[in-house]
This record gives structure tokens, C-alpha cells and sequence, in this order.
């Protein structure tokens, strides 16, 4: 279990999350929905320990980094280092031993070859692989669908599915309303770095009928089209 | 165009800025260190000329990376991007052929005027990708990428060796060793992403050991068979191999802990003038490594509890 005790951070005069409260419990799969720099990349920050932050962030599992996987927005490649060796760099750093890697390739990815090569889907990909290899607890994922083609993003829904079945805390962002309305328990709306609400399963539904009403609105008729 | 040498002008002055440095200040330290770098060269050895030509060419390949030239392309245009390249390259190159002029080596530094200037018109092709294998999988990073990018010049190293076999120059064979020892500097010099740090299941202490038992075991792997093939050709000079061994694994040590001294940013200048005093008398690396290494530990505490 996470828990997230009034957290708030600052870049310099800019007050970019405001007092926030949450807890994730184990088993439980939350998402994180917000416009673009409501704060959602910078509260996961905080949360893995990238970034300082004022309040309090308590874990069971001490230290949480230690038992986080992060994925982040752009997952990031040194040039020359291949798929295979970066999950291996991946595993290394938490200990993790791994042998017969190219049977775990589930997105059938071109381990030998070059990582920075790899297309945007791709690299996605290789990250999503080698945090669950890592064997971790708990599960950041900023924007895990984004550039991924339809079959991946199934595969990721399902991969989903099964870490909430083994009892793992996975925590989502995405911009694809579905894809959290499959996935997630509970979902937190991010405004201005504030939780504004916090909505479960049931309720998705008028969530998402909210988030048009107050996004869209009357806004394309000043675009004069028709 | 001038705007955008101008920019380049600004770039290397704000990086000096960032380094806490006055640019004037920068430039001529810079200046200092590369006149004393290009000394020390040419006197130690009587290759020194081609290795001064590969080291000039080696400063300006980055500038030749495709996806900048695509930029510079569609800034400028064809004709135009190939002149902003040359004119770049010579820039870059200019304090070598200076220095070639100085010594008096004028077919030297015609030649290296006239590479600079022809390698700015080649563009390499990258469609065709080949993995470069390599003895380093087991700790895929700094040695992996490194090795990938430098293999030609740590074969250049061990065919010096040969040569300095070959023409019975035991200083030359020394010098084959101190290449690979700085080549493996090499692959330290850019801080990576602090998620790669951020990743370790360490203490930053911890993290560091790891990191210098890492640079020191492949460092020596790619050292041994130079070290090994010189102790054979030379055995009464096994006293001055190892005591290379040794200095090339201190200055090593000593840029793995600098490279976190001042993590996330680059290897400050500072630490940089540090380490290049210490060319000149070796032992302070005892007293610096210890200071960069408390330095260091400060720096990522934040990321590895």
C-alpha cells in the first residue's frame, strides 16, 4: 500500500501539485486523468523519488523505489544498446537474475537489434518488458498506450489484468478514456495540480460524459466549420 | 549562417557559464590545457602526428551525425548546409592545424585541412544496422555503448603494441596502453539519465563501488592483452607496465567519481582542471578520488537512499 500524505511540489515560484491526498491499495489498478500539464508526470515523479517534494510518501515495501517500476512518457535509449541488453541493464539494477530472455519477448520485438533504432510502439514496448521482468510490486505507467499499435495495447489491457490479479498496485495515465474505463478500480481527475475527483468503476461512465461536456462544450462551433 | 555560428558562439559560452566559469576565463584555460596536451604528445612519442590527425578527426565526427545534418539541411538547404559543415569542421579543427603549423609540420596540417574540410561533404548511411558484439554483456552500459563507438581506436591501440614491438619502442607500447586507458575515460564523460541511476536497488555508496569495480575489471580486459603481450617482449620492464596499470586505473577511478561529483550535469570544469593537474603528478589522485567520491555520494543520495 501507498500512501500519499500532503504532497505538494514547487519549480521555483510555481506551485505545480497542491496538498495531495491519495492511497493505492494492493491489487488495485488506479488512473490519473488531467489536461496536458495538470501535474500527472510530476506527481509520478514525486511518487518514484525522481523528483523532492514537501509532505509525505509511505510505502509497506521500503524503500518503494526499490519496488517501483516506472514507465515513463518517452522512455529514453542510450544509442548503441540493444532491446535484449537494455532489459538486462534493467533486471541487473534490482538484483533481478534473468536467463532465456528472447521467451519472455511477448511483443515479439527485435531484441539484437539497437534499441534507439526502435520506432516509438517499440521502445514502449521494451520498457513495459523490462520493468515486468524486473519483478517489481508496484507499477507506474505514464501514458503506456500512447504510439502503441492495436494489437500491443490489448496485450498491454491484459497485462494489466493479470498484475491486478497477482496483487499488485498499478497506477495509469492515459489520454484514451477506454483504455482506463477497461483497466482501472479507481480514477483520479488531476486539475491544476489538485485531485478534484475521484471517481470508481461505476461511475466512469458520467465521468467521461462530464469530461466532454466541460472539454468540447461549444467550442468546435467557434472553429465556424458548419 | 552567421546567426547561426553566432548561436554556437553563445552555446560555449553559456556552458562555461553554467561551469560557474568566466568565458574568457574558459577559453583561455582551454587553451592552456590544449596547448599543454598537445606538448606533452609530441613529446612523448614519435607517432605523435598521426595521432594528433586521428584525434582531431575523432573531435569533429559528432558533427557529422545525420539527424543534425537533416536539421542543418532544412535550416540552410543543401549547398548552403555543406558550407556551414566545412566551415565547422575547420573551426573545430583549426587549434590542430595551428599547432601543426607551429611544430612545422606542413604536409601535416594540409592534410588534416583538406580531410576536415572533404569529411564534412560524406554523409555515412545508417539503414544498414549491424549489432557490434561485444565481451561486455553481462553489465550492458557504459562498456557496451563505449566499446561500440570506440572499437576502432582500441584496435588501433593493440596495433601500436605491434608496432612497438616491431620497432623495439618500449615508450610506444606504453602509450598503446594509456590510449585504451583514455578511451575508457571516454565512456564516462556524459552523465546518463538519472533514471538509470534512479534504478539501482543500491545505496549511492554502493552504486559507486559498483560502478568503479565495473570500469576497472573491463577496462583491464581491454588493457591485459597489451599489458600481457608487452611483459613477454619486455619482462624488465614488468615494473613500469604495472605501475602504468596502475596510474591508467587511478585516472580511470578518478572520472567515474567526477562524472557523479557533479551529476546531473556534466563533468564540472573544476573537477575537470583537478583531474588535469594530476596528469602531472599522478599521487594526487589519492587525495582527489576521496574528495570526489564524499562529492559524489552527496549528489545521488537524492536518487539512491
Amino acid at each position: 500500500m501507498i500512501h500519499i500524505n500532503n504532497l505538494s511540489k514547487h519549480f521555483g515560484k510555481q506551485q505545480v501539485l497542491h496538498n495531495i491526498h491519495l492511497q493505492f491499495e494492493k491489487g488495485k489498478v488506479y488512473g490519473i486523468v488531467g489536461e496536458n500539464g495538470a501535474g500527472k508526470t510530476t506527481l509520478f515523479r514525486c511518487l518514484a523519488g525522481l523528483e523532492d517534494f514537501e509532505g509525505e510518501i509511505t510505502s509497506d515495501l521500503q524503500p518503494l523505489k526499490n519496488h517501483l517500476g516506472l514507465l515513463l512518457t518517452e522512455p529514453y535509449f542510450f544509442p548503441k544498446i540493444t532491446g535484449q541488453e537494455y532489459i538486462q541493464l534493467l533486471c541487473n539494477a534490482r538484483n533481478t537474475s534473468i536467463t532465456d530472455i528472447a521467451s519472455k519477448n511477448i511483443f515479439d520485438l527485435p531484441l539484437q537489434k539497437y534499441a534507439a533504432q526502435y520506432s516509438t510502439g517499440m521502445k514502449k514496448k521494451l520498457a513495459i518488458t523490462a520493468i515486468l521482468l524486473q519483478g517489481n510490486s508496484y507499477f507506474i505507467l505514464d501514458e503506456p498506450f500512447n504510439g502503441v499499435d492495436i494489437q500491443s495495447n490489448m496485450m498491454i489491457v491484459e497485462i494489466i489484468h493479470q498484475l491486478k490479479a497477482l496483487q499488485k498496485t498499478v497506477i495509469i495515465s492515459s489520454h484514451i478514456f477506454s483504455t482506463l474505463s477497461d483497466t482501472c478500480d479507481t480514477i483520479h481527475v488531476l486539475q491544476n495540480g489538485s485531485i478534484t475527483q475521484t471517481v470508481q468503476k461505476a461511475d466512469f461512465a458520467a465521468l467521461e460524459q462530464t469530461m466532454k461536456n466541460v472539454t468540447i462544450g461549444n467550442k468546435l462551433q467557434q472553429l465556424g466549420l458548419v | 549562417m552567421t546567426t547561426y555560428f553566432l548561436l554556437q558562439y553563445q552555446f560555449i559560452n553559456r556552458r562555461f557559464k553554467d561551469a560557474n566559469l568566466p568565458p574568457i576565463l574558459g577559453y583561455l584555460l582551454a587553451a592552456l590545457l590544449f596547448v599543454g596536451l598537445s606538448l606533452y604528445l609530441f613529446f612523448k612519442t614519435t607517432f605523435a602526428q598521426p595521432i594528433y590527425i586521428a584525434i582531431a578527426l575523432s573531435v569533429i565526427s559528432p558533427l557529422a551525425d545525420n539527424r543534425r545534418n537533416d536539421f542543418l539541411n532544412l535550416c540552410f538547404g543543401n549547398t548552403k548546409q555543406h558550407l556551414v559543415r566545412v566551415i565547422e569542421n575547420l573551426l573545430v579543427t583549426l587549434p590542430f592545424i595551428l599547432f601543426l603549423l607551429y611544430k612545422q609540420y606542413w604536409l601535416s596540417a594540409l592534410f588534416l585541412t583538406l580531410l576536415a574540410s572533404l569529411v564534412a561533404l560524406i554523409r555515412v548511411s545508417t539503414t544498414i544496422s549491424i549489432t557490434i558484439p561485444t565481451p561486455f554483456y553481462k553489465k550492458p552500459f557504459e562498456f557496451v555503448v563505449g566499446f561500440r563507438q570506440s572499437y576502432l581506436a582500441i584496435f588501433a591501440a593493440y596495433v601500436l603494441t605491434v608496432i612497438a614491438i616491431c620497432v623495439a619502442n618500449f615508450n610506444l607500447g606504453i602509450f598503446a596502453v594509456m590510449l585504451v586507458f583514455v578511451i575508457c575515460m571516454g565512456y564516462y564523460i556524459k552523465p546518463e539519465n538519472t533514471y538509470f541511476v534512479w534504478i539501482h536497488s543500491l545505496t549511492a555508496k554502493q552504486f559507486l563501488f559498483t560502478k568503479i569495480q565495473t570500469a576497472l575489471s573491463y577496462a583491464s580486459l581491454l588493457v591485459l592483452p597489451i599489458i600481457v603481450v608487452l611483459a613477454i617482449f619486455y619482462p624488465n620492464n614488468i615494473g613500469w607496465l604495472l605501475l602504468f596499470w596502475l596510474v591508467g586505473s587511478g585516472f580511470l577511478v578518478g572520472i567515474v567519481v567526477g562524472k557523479y561529483a557533479n551529476y546531473p550535469s556534466e563533468l564540472g570544469i573544476t573537477q575537470a582542471i583537478m583531474l588535469a593537474l594530476c596528469i602531472s603528478f599522478p599521487p594526487f589522485l589519492l587525495l582527489l578520488i576521496p574528495y570526489l567520491f564524499f562529492k559524489a555520494t552527496k549528489r545521488l543520495s537524492h536518487l539512491l537512499p
